[in-house]
């Protein structure tokens, strides 16, 4: 079959729309997730206090270095077997997710507080200023245009990572064209359309961290 | 023994730091008094600028005491001592202004934003007041017109101005200034030089470690000779200068005068 047809899967709009929507939180939720956590990681490790390191630094290589997909069928197989309780689909992806990119976003922010001269902190000291207040208004407002682009990469990576609650049928945007290929045996225009969506998703993302970046360069001077 | 009307404001009892085995302050003791302007000098790798961390608190001491008005803020690790009143303690840091010669402005914030952080975060001022008090403090300085700019569109000798300015915001009783005019051009270290003396008419007490020795000659109560980490002789600018009472300090400032002869005179 040589022919592409979109009109047959066209019908399905509405579906596709309802997985976008799943995509979106399962993102959302994520990304919150994996910015504080990251952040919290990210201090910890910069600490140097070995209580706060290890288990920081064990929590980031643990996430970093075994695949997402297992993460989130361990949290959405796993977890009821060893405590009873269970997550449905959406929040198991959701929170696998969050911890997987919070390592990311971990190593991100400690690279970038590092790149943070230490004659900042030091000013900030002889001024008196205490650790909460030297990163909230010294170093973490010059570590943010650093870690921004990279940052940005990650979030869309993020993205198009939820692809993978796929696996425990969280009905997301891929999720949904999966079920719509089958049922129209027209996987290959079912699956341009998913892409072109999940491309409509992250590319206002890529933007918006173009923008914040040349609006920071601009504040500078 | 003088009573506590007569006590000095700093005094450095003994003091040791180390870097790991390598001994960079052997020992020292020195006093301030309220309202003296102290310069050390000293060849570089003699430990002046260890002095004034220390000092400053940004460096651990290993042995003996920095006391602030009597009240012990930095106690050797290397010796237990009964814990200082926490308050007495907060109260006494911030009694402690220091300018570093790398400026160490916060560069996303402005000039003004710079003088306010610390009087509002720290001494919990009113935005409206620590801005009066930063306007103020910046006219001091003669940046009052700088007040918007971010530092990397300041001069060097202005960043370095508006760095005083931030350090003065704190209300501090002492300031240390480490060669503070050390990374500026030459033709802009006068007007962070005339600032200093501004501050030192006004009965600063200063801490100052310059290789400037007509500021020294000027400015100093008493100059410090310091080598290998120790005190070597401690007197008035014009002994120090014509009759130096050591051999090393002699043959320090003779190298000193010599260099600076072919491009400036020593003042």
């Amino acid at each position: 079959m040589g022919d592409l047809r979109f009109g047959q899967v066209i019908g399905y709009l509405p579906d596709l729309l309802d997985g976008v929507v799943v995509t979106l939180c399962l993102s959302g939720v994520s990304v919150s997730l994996g910015l504080v956590l990251g952040l919290a990681l990210a201090l910890a490790r910069y600490s140097g206090l070995p209580v706060l390191n290890w288990p920081a630094y064990a929590f980031i290589e643990f996430f970093r270095t075994t695949p997402p997909l297992v993460q989130i069928v361990w949290l959405y197989y796993g977890l009821p077997a060893l405590v009873g309780h269970d997550l449905d689909a959406f929040w198991s992806a959701a929170v696998a997710l969050g911890l997987n990119i919070a390592a990311f976003f971990a190593e991100i922010f400690r690279a970038g507080i590092a790149g943070i001269d230490r004659t900042q902190w030091q000013a900030a000291r002889v001024l008196g200023l205490g650790l909460g207040d030297t990163l909230r208004f010294v170093i973490l407002p010059q570590a943010l245009r650093a870690v921004l682009p990279p940052t940005g990469t990650t979030v869309i990576y993020l993205v198009k990572g939820t692809a993978l609650a796929t696996a425990i049928g969280t009905p997301e945007l891929l999720r949904v064209g999966q079920l719509i290929a089958l049922e129209t045996f027209r996987p290959v225009e079912t699956l341009t359309i998913v892409a072109i969506a999940y491309f409509v998703l992250t590319y206002p993302i890529a933007l918006a961290f173009q923008a914040l970046e040349r609006r920071m360069a601009a504040s500078r001077i | 023994m003088a009573g506590p009307a007569s006590q000095p404001l700093v005094v450095i009892d003994r003091m040791v730091k180390r870097y790991g085995a390598e001994t960079v302050l052997d020992g020292i003791s020195l006093s301030v008094s309220a309202g003296q302007v102290m310069v050390v000098i000293g060849p570089s790798g003699s430990g002046k600028s260890t002095l004034l961390r220390c000092l400053a608190r940004l460096e651990p001491i290993q042995q003996g005491r920095i006391l602030i008005e009597g009240v012990a803020v930095s106690t050797g690790t290397e010796e237990s001592s009964p814990a200082p009143d926490a308050a007495a303690l907060a109260r006494l840091r911030h009694e402690i202004g220091m300018v570093f010669q790398s400026f160490n402005l916060f560069p996303h914030l402005t000039v003004l934003e710079n003088v306010t952080l610390a009087p509002r975060r720290v001494r919990g001022m009113a935005p409206v007041e620590a801005e009066a008090l930063a306007i103020e403090l910046l006219r001091r300085v003669g940046l009052e017109d700088k007040r918007d700019v971010h530092p990397a569109r300041l001069s060097g000798g202005q960043q370095q101005r508006a760095a005083i300015a931030r350090a003065l915001a704190m209300e501090p009783r002492i300031m240390l200034f480490d060669e503070v005019t050390s990374a500026l051009d030459p033709e802009l270290v006068g007007e962070v030089l005339k600032t200093m003396r501004g501050l030192a008419e006004q009965g600063m007490t200063m801490l100052v470690v310059t290789h400037e020795m007509g500021f020294a000659r000027d400015v100093a109560d008493d100059v410090v000779f310091m080598d290998r980490g120790a005190i070597v002789e401690r007197a008035p600018p014009d002994r120090i200068f014509s009759a130096p009472a050591e051999a090393r300090t002699r043959a320090f400032l003779e190298r000193l005068l010599e260099r600076e002869g072919g491009s400036r005179r020593a003042r």
